[in-house]
């Protein structure tokens, strides 16, 4: 057991510093000039070579990367230059990503102000996805073919077809501004505006992937539904719920954490889009900016981050199958 | 006074709801109820409060939003159309634009200027104070210029100020002190150029070198970019990028009575539709960044009629010919383009923002007249330049025309981008194919400022300042060359050309400037590096009771002056918020608010 945790972790390690490496070359040998992006359309050659300068930027690629992999991750004692640190410390570890282009501050710290917000909206819209999926899809299972399953499973399609632009501007336009239940956009100053605030982008997020929670559930609850121990635990005499509850729904759940770990990323890409249209200060709407004016520190520190939290999450749902599946446990 | 009524119920959203019982009601009754609501609302929502003649009083704050972020607000480093808008109102400079666009002193208490042209001096208001209280100096005004045009700062146009006496060994981090710039007592500032410079004043009116506090320092540190400091009309309250920008009046501003508003709150990062939305409501009072959609609505509706207003524009879009690549090193290959192009057909895929233009000046810099040069649509023009070239084209037979196809560099998801369809059509009447070739922003930059890369492409600019010089020198001379980062996409090299832009630059003489810019406009029609063809704008709009704005010819969104009417808003806003269309579910939305119905509110002072 203890061998295989340390050989997903190397792989989960080398995966993050292969994303990495990649990631660094395609942005540095596009044949675009941040220093022309940051100093505008409309800046001087003299002055968009100071920029250059300045960044770093007329250096080679490979000094380049070294440089940036060498400050990544640090370990030691406190910073050369407190007043102009930008690094993340966690005990002697030192992260930096460097200093935003454009904002010109440290992207650690764009990153800590931009992840509660997304985690927020992450969290909420994975709730709303679970819950509607495990709910619709155990219902549309046990009345297989009936109005509620075809009703369902259409709903399901159009959910799964609808791109979350579209859906988030459906749901401000009728729940924000027709009905006037929630802010248009913004994130809100208080704990409770910034809840109220996110429910929308949260169940714009939420809506996509109970669509596709509500199919996988359904499918899995038919065939559990038909297995031995259920018709073994009716024969005893044990109500349908408890039947449903206790017996099917819990290993019809199994490939569902499976998929969650797996759909970190497309939450992540789903945000992207979401955060844009309702505002969200969240690590969607810094990942659209950075892309769009070239900011490479903020795209690179991204990157490292977002890999790092959907290979951490695949880590630890290969780890809760040993607690769910006892099974795996013994093997 | 007139009375106002909100938006008219539509008998639809009165209907009763008939379904199930308890949450499965309510839930059915909200869906209907918002569907329907959302299908009878159509059209825009009409004007809020009431249109009156009043003089302009204290009080209120404006709001109003930016659909880009602000990446910060140190005069110094911010530049781009978002934040300058915002530093107008956080800094004053030496000088500024009055409301018709000419030159004023504003820090300085009158301009000076030497009859060489090459020394400006600038006696300084007395009491003038920054934000934090502290007297502004000429010793301010010296460390603000050396602060934003030091080695370290990372400023996009110091060569804006490269004829300032010793600004090469300044800037190149040689010496210590900005020669040129000197100061004479605690009062009195002065310029030392090395040339005379027609266009100094309008540098010297950038935020970019306007004082700032002490606390700014001498030398650029990040911190200040969120946390600005100067001499404007108001002041700094919060500051959460992609979120709000709050602003609130400085009490202690030289021009005694104003500003009249007591803040202004604007928001950042905000979809076009939201902002839509939100100017409905009221949430917003003024909005600019409205789609072309929303925009054609307001401006055909007739509640809103005479409320809104064009802003000047000052940019000039079109397409480059690279003058040294095949075929555009031909002239009449270019004159051929120039004449094919109908400019008009241009602006009509999207009228309004969009208009035909047909030379390099705005119009708000030089207004057209009929003896004015400009290159026009002429097709058989067209035909016997290309027959000129050698690429005689036959439009009956389809034979002839240049024979092979031309790369046509456009933006992703930009007006570029369709007027490059526009152009493929029309030059194929003349037998020039073009094949249109789509790529990012930075893409297109790198692309197009490399020699001997881009055939042919978009070509755009706005105006850096408003003075001529801005549409020739950095885009069309020998100067702006390079192998790479080339601003002259176009690659024209002119000698007459060059010496006219030099002459004028030099020259104080307002009808010389004149003569020298229509004979520079005259040459681009002769050689054709460029085909000007449109012009972009916005269309700005503000509620009634947003007095005293005006779109201004050269800063935009320009609200430093505007007053808030205050009768009338407030309620009918909250009504408005709160007003979805059914009276039972606007008791749950929003209690303490009345039942909507159709309201007449006389306008009245709070």
């Amino acid at each position: 057991m203890i061998a295989h945790l340390l050989r997903r972790l190397f792989w989960s390690l080398f995966t993050v510093w292969a994303v990495v490496t990649a990631t660094f070359f395609i942005y540095n040998v596009l044949p675009e000039d941040p220093a022309r992006v940051i100093a505008g359309p409309q800046a001087r050659p003299a002055d968009v070579a100071r920029i250059r300068t300045q960044l770093g930027l007329d250096r080679p690629v490979h000094v380049r990367y070294g440089r940036y992999m060498s400050n990544l991750v640090r370990i030691g004692g406190p910073p050369p230059d407190p007043k102009n640190d930008s690094a993340w410390h966690l005990g002697p570890l030192h992260v930096d990503f460097g200093v935003s282009y454009l904002k010109r501050k440290p992207v650690t710290q764009l990153l800590s102000k931009a992840l509660p917000p997304t985690l927020l909206v992450g969290f909420l819209a994975l709730a709303i996805e679970v819950a509607i999926g495990a709910a619709a899809g155990m219902l549309a299972a046990m009345k297989r073919h009936g109005v509620l399953d075809y009703g369902t499973v259409g709903l399901t399609l159009i959910g799964i077809s609808a791109p979350t632009f579209l859906t988030g501007l459906l749901l401000q336009h009728l729940l924000a501004r027709e009905l006037n239940l929630f802010p248009l956009d913004g994130y809100g100053r208080t704990t409770a505006e910034q809840l109220h605030a996110a429910f929308l982008p949260a169940l714009t997020l939420g809506l996509y992937g109970a669509a596709y929670y509500t199919r996988l559930v359904r499918d899995e609850m038919i065939t559990l539904l038909k297995e031995d121990y259920i018709r073994t635990a009716r024969a005893k005499g044990q109500r349908e719920w408890v039947v449903v509850f206790r017996h099917a729904l819990r290993n019809a759940l199994l490939p569902l954490v499976t998929v969650i770990g797996l759909s970190m990323g497309s939450l992540v890409g789903g945000a992207i889009v979401t955060e844009k249209i309702f505002r969200w200060p969240g690590i969607g709407s810094l990942s659209v900016d950075a892309i769009v004016e070239r900011d490479g520190p903020v795209i690179m520190g991204v990157v490292i981050l977002f890999s790092t939290v959907v290979v951490l999450a695949n880590f630890l749902v290969d780890l809760s199958y040993a607690f769910l599946d006892p099974r795996i446990r013994r093997r | 006074m007139r009375s106002i009524r909100t938006k008219t119920e539509a008998p639809c959203s009165q209907q009763s709801v008939r379904g199930g019982t308890g949450a499965r009601r309510l839930a059915y009754a909200v869906l209907v109820a918002g569907t329907l609501t959302a299908a009878c609302r159509g059209g825009v929502a009409p004007p809020l409060g009431t249109d009156r003649d009043v003089p302009p009083e204290r009080g209120g704050t404006l709001r109003t939003a930016f659909f880009t972020d602000v990446r910060g607000l140190d005069a110094a480093t911010a530049f781009d159309t978002a934040a300058s808008a915002l530093e107008s109102l956080l800094y004053d400079g030496l000088v500024s634009y009055d409301d018709a666009g000419r030159i004023v002193p504003v820090l300085a208490e009158r301009i000076d200027k030497s009859p060489d042209g090459k020394r400006y001096t600038f006696p300084l208001r007395r009491g003038v104070l920054f934000h934090d209280g502290t007297e502004l100096t000429a010793a301010d005004v010296k460390r603000s210029i050396e602060r934003a045009l030091h080695v370290k700062t990372p400023c996009p146009v110091p060569s804006y100020y490269e004829r300032i006496v010793g600004y090469s060994a300044y800037h190149d981090g040689k010496v210590d002190s900005l020669e040129g710039v000197r100061i004479d007592g605690d009062y009195q500032v002065s310029f030392e150029l090395t040339e005379p410079d027609a266009t100094f004043l309008h540098v010297l009116a950038l935020p970019t070198v306007a004082p700032v506090c002490k606390s700014a320092g001498r030398v650029w540190e990040r911190g200040f970019a969120i946390a600005p400091c100067g001499a404007g009309p108001f002041k700094l309250k919060r500051y959460e990028g992609g979120q709000i920008i709050e602003l609130v009046r400085h009490d202690g501003y030289w021009d005694k009575g104003k500003p009249y508003l007591d803040g202004v709150e604007w928001y950042l990062s905000m979809q076009s539709f939201t902002q839509r939305f939100k100017f409905e409501r009221g949430d917003l009072d003024y909005i600019r960044e409205l789609s072309e959609a929303d925009s054609l609505l307001y401006r055909s509706s007739p509640a809103w009629k005479g409320r809104g207003e064009w802003e000047p524009s000052l940019t000039t879009g079109g397409t480059f010919m690279n003058t040294e690549m095949p075929p555009f090193d031909n002239r009449h290959v270019r004159r051929a383009v120039s004449f094919g192009i109908d400019r008009e057909q241009v602006a009509a895929v999207r009228s309004g923002h969009v208009r035909a233009h047909a030379k390099m000046v705005p119009n708000v810099l030089i207004p057209p007249t009929p003896d004015y040069p400009m290159q026009r649509y002429d097709y058989a023009r067209a035909l016997e330049e290309m027959k000129l070239a050698g690429y005689e084209y036959d439009p009956k037979t389809g034979r002839g025309g240049y024979p092979r196809e031309i790369n046509y560099l456009a933006i992703l998801d930009s007006y570029a981008q369709t007027a490059a369809e526009i152009y493929q059509q029309q030059l194929a009447r003349i037998g020039i194919r073009i094949k249109i070739q789509v790529v990012g922003w930075p893409t297109f930059l790198a692309k197009t400022g490399r020699r001997k890369t881009a055939e042919m492409g978009f070509a755009g600019w706005h105006a850096d300042f408003p003075d001529p010089s801005t549409f020739f020198e950095p885009i069309l001379s020998t100067r702006s060359i390079q192998d790479e980062e080339s601003q002259n996409a176009a690659f024209f090299s002119h000698a007459e050309f060059d010496g006219v832009l030099d002459r004028a630059r030099r020259s104080s003489d307002a009808k010389e400037r004149d003569s020298l810019y229509r004979r520079a406009e005259e040459i681009v029609v002769e050689e054709a590096p460029w085909a000007t063809t449109y012009t972009y704008s916005y269309y700005e709009l503000w509620q009634p009771y947003v007095k005293g704005y005006r779109p201004h010819p050269v800063l935009s969104q320009h609200v430093r002056h505007a007053y808030l009417d205050s009768g009338g808003k407030q309620r009918e806003a909250r009504l408005r918020s709160c007003g979805t269309g059914l009276a039972w579910l606007d008791r749950v939305a929003c209690p303490r608010a009345p039942a909507r119905t159709t309201l007449a509110l006389a306008g009245g002072r709070r």
